[in-house]
């Protein structure tokens, strides 16, 4: 399922990803929370990578499929 | 052990347990694991210098050597592996002063720090400015950015998301901070290079003067590498330059910065296309060793629609920016429509109208509240009079003569497809309509321009056709060359490319210099460890983060003069005392639980604590409730709660925000400090039950004693 993330949202990396850019230090980061801080910033596009900031550990960019909203 | 835990920490603790749980019978391993330990502390304390990993290992050694059983033998296994494993976390204990996962308490790093991009050390930044140290303040942030007076103007700021002064009202304003003291350092004159390291022989081409190119070249001079740039245009700054307008980031200030770099002794190549003008075998012919590709995504998408092609009236945004930065102050046309929703296409609608076209509208296919754009850039340009168009898909691009006269458009509305939550445009059918223009820009996105990377062959590439890297290293496929900033991210952010060039040059070093790569990028470096600023509990919770004073409307539609003026001295000094000094206080909540389930006293409310479900904070309430116990203080695992007396008080302070102050009593015979009021009112009524204590008489435990007692061994008889 796609969504679309907007600045400021918080997220949640719920599984990794098997998009190219998942690279293997990052399996350590599921199941954390952090903020989406830069979206897709053009094209608003379902493949571009988000920049999160992850909490403690810091800002890296994930394809979208393995984030989720939370918090409302 | 977890991903998530420190191997460090671990390491103590485990080592900790196997010498207290007599695993070590013989007392000379005893006293060796002991040294061990004490080294490992130090790691995990903050405390250890370069000396301190060969130390260990020396130790270890020795301990091996020494072994008489095979518990013994199995402690020091167990040290071994785990150096061995984990040196590079040891390492970037010890020379960053930071732990990632936060377990080596004194060393968690501040959430803005942690998501800077650059990793740059803000809470000693901001609070060096609140003390009006400026210039120190630029030094620590050029340890991990040369562009503090740029990142001070255009930085998307993640800190600012992550600041948890956040979660009580606003953060900082982390950057408006480091404009201002970067421009006061250098109005000053105190801006200055850091010591270059000794001239090591060996160059780095650096292909790129954007921010991740000038980065590298910047940490890669300091490293002592001689550095050349190679740049297809006639200036430095790349997209900062020939993409973010004058009335964000003037010219100047780009100018000055990059003047910094080429005080390092960095040298540049302008107008010169890496693939045309100059290729990979002359640069190697000319002696580097090692290059960096920077080359940006500065190629604009294209919308594909019938008309795109005919009309020289269609103009790219890049490219539209790129001239008017160079000069070109013609405007494009009367009627104006930029189609896109993100910064770029905003920038393009706010030069337009500078240059005086009479109408400018920006036209997107889905909502406002689905523009990626910066909300604030977003109502600037509503300010200054660009009209916005949502939901219009551009159809046909149509005019006559070889002129262009409107876009055909048709109306959407947005669907959300089943099992997806992202909505999409879809044409709403027969409403077509014409949208009059004399000049059509698109900004919907950049990619990089692979054309003249061609010739590098074995080169490998993501399927989004950026340059595929180690993230950690930066390290591209081919056998020394490395790359970072949007070619490797897709457009993104200057911070991000500053980030990336910095990491490349580290990773650079360790390539030239034969020294192993790391396998995860790097923790942030703590670049110091500076007192906090002290401010009443009522100032930290009424001081407001300030509003930015912007140039006149008039002038804003009218010239290219700096929209964003800049803070003031006194709301900057103010500002910085806002900040809660998380790289010190680390919200582990033990003051809280303490308080209010130990003590039974709830005098902390500290609703920011929790990052996913923060509830209301009040400082001020402490000094309604709190008595002064110090239990807080006790339990503070980094020394954040401070409890004091001094001035005849009694000062409880979070972080140098005095949460609570009360005069101090005295014994009135001996003079000896009894605490404060509330605190003796709180025991007195907990003991009272058990001791009859004369509320009338204030008097320490030992003169009440001498008062009450029946005898006395000064003046009872002597017994012989």
């Amino acid at each position: 399922m796609y969504m679309v993330f907007r600045q400021g949202q918080k997220v949640e990396i719920y599984k990794k990803s098997d998009d190219e850019s998942w690279e293997s230090y990052m399996d350590s980061y599921v199941g954390l929370h952090g903020i989406i801080t830069d979206p897709d910033s053009t094209i608003n596009d379902p493949d571009a990578l988000v920049e999160v900031s992850l909490e403690g550990k810091g800002t890296h960019r994930f394809p979208q499929d393995c984030l989720r909203q939370i918090g409302g | 052990m977890s991903h998530h835990t420190c191997p460090v920490h671990h390491a103590v603790i485990a080592l900790d347990e196997m010498i207290h749980a007599g695993q070590l019978k013989n007392p000379r391993n005893r006293w060796t694991a002991e040294a061990i330990l004490t080294l490992m502390r130090d790691i995990a304390w903050g405390n250890a210098g370069p000396r301190h990993l060969p130390a260990v290992d020396d130790k270890v050694a020795q301990l091996k050597t020494e072994c008489t059983d095979e518990a013994c033998r199995a402690v020091a296994d167990f040290i071994e592996s785990t150096v061995c494993e984990n040196r590079e976390i040891f390492d970037s204990h010890i020379e960053t002063n930071n732990c990632a996962t936060g377990d080596c308490l004194k060393l968690a790093p501040a959430p803005c720090q942690m998501t800077c991009p650059a990793g740059l050390d803000i809470p000693t930044y901001v609070t060096l400015i609140g003390l009006g140290r400026d210039a120190e303040a630029i030094d620590v942030i050029r340890n991990d950015c040369p562009f503090p007076w740029v990142c001070g103007l255009v930085c998307t700021r993640p800190c600012e998301f992550m600041c948890v002064r956040g979660r009580i009202d606003t953060p900082i304003s982390i950057k408006f901070l480091k404009g201002f003291a970067a421009e006061r350092a250098m109005s000053e004159g105190s801006y200055r290079n850091p010591q270059k390291e000794p001239a090591k022989g060996k160059s780095v081409c650096v292909i790129g003067a954007g921010p991740a190119g000038l980065s590298a070249a910047y940490y890669l001079a300091l490293r002592g590498y001689g550095v050349r740039v190679v740049e297809q245009h006639s200036v430095a700054g790349g997209m900062l330059l020939l993409g973010i307008p004058r009335y964000r980031l003037p010219r100047e200030v780009i100018d000055r910065e990059v003047e910094m770099l080429r005080q390092l002794g960095v040298e540049f190549s302008f107008d010169t296309r890496f693939g045309k003008d100059v290729t990979m075998g002359q640069l190697k012919s000319n002696g580097f060793q090692a290059f960096f590709f920077a080359i940006g995504a500065h190629l604009s998408f294209r919308l594909n629609i019938p008309g795109e092609n005919d009309f020289p009236q269609v103009l790219d945004a890049i490219g539209f920016l790129r001239q008017v930065a160079l000069g070109q102050r013609q405007a494009p046309g009367k009627r104006a429509v930029v189609i896109g929703g993100g910064n770029v296409a905003i920038d393009a609608a706010r030069t337009c109208l500078r240059l005086g076209c009479e109408s400018v509208v920006l036209a997107y296919r889905r909502t406002r509240s689905e523009m990626p754009a910066d909300r604030e850039e977003i109502e600037q340009a509503e300010e200054e009079g660009v009209r916005f168009e949502f939901l219009v898909i551009p159809e046909e691009i149509v005019g006559s003569g070889g002129r262009l006269e409107a876009m055909k458009c048709l109306r959407a509305k947005l669907v959300t497809l089943k099992g997806q939550d992202r909505k999409f445009p879809k044409p709403i059918r027969g409403s077509e309509f014409l949208m009059k223009a004399d000049v059509i820009i698109p900004a919907i996105g950049q990619q990089v321009d692979t054309g003249c990377m061609k010739s590098l062959t074995g080169l490998d590439w993501t399927r989004r056709k950026t340059i595929q890297v180690n993230m950690a290293t930066m390290s591209a496929s081919l056998e020394g060359m490395f790359a970072a900033g949007d070619a490797v991210t897709g457009p993104a952010t200057v911070i991000e490319a500053i980030g990336g060039g910095k990491r490349a040059a580290e990773s650079i070093h360790r390539y030239l210099s034969g020294m192993p790569q790391p396998k995860m990028p790097a923790v942030p470096t703590r670049r110091g460890r500076i007192e906090w600023l002290e401010v009443p509990a009522g100032t930290k919770m009424t001081l407001k983060r300030p509003e930015m004073p912007l140039l006149n409307i008039d002038r804003r539609r009218t010239t290219f003069q700096q929209v964003e003026l800049g803070y003031t001295e006194n709301m900057v000094r103010e500002e910085a005392r806002r900040c809660l000094r998380c790289d010190i206080c680390l919200r582990c909540g033990k003051c809280v639980e303490i308080c209010r389930d130990k003590m039974g006293v709830d005098a902390l409310q500290m609703g920011y604590f929790d990052f996913d479900h923060p509830v209301k904070t009040d400082y001020r309430m402490t000094e309604e409730r709190c008595i002064l116990c110090g239990a807080c203080a006790t339990n503070c695992p980094t020394g954040a709660m401070q409890i004091e007396d001094r001035g005849g008080e009694r000062v409880l302070s979070l972080c140098g925000t005095i949460l609570n102050r009360q005069k101090l009593l005295v014994c009135e015979n001996c003079g000896a400090v009894l605490g404060p009021a509330r605190y003796l009112d709180f025991v007195q009524k907990r003991a009272h039950a058990v001791a009859k204590i004369d509320a009338q008489r204030l008097m320490c435990d030992t003169c009440a004693r001498k008062l009450s007692a029946k005898f006395s061994v000064d003046d009872s008889p002597v017994r012989k």
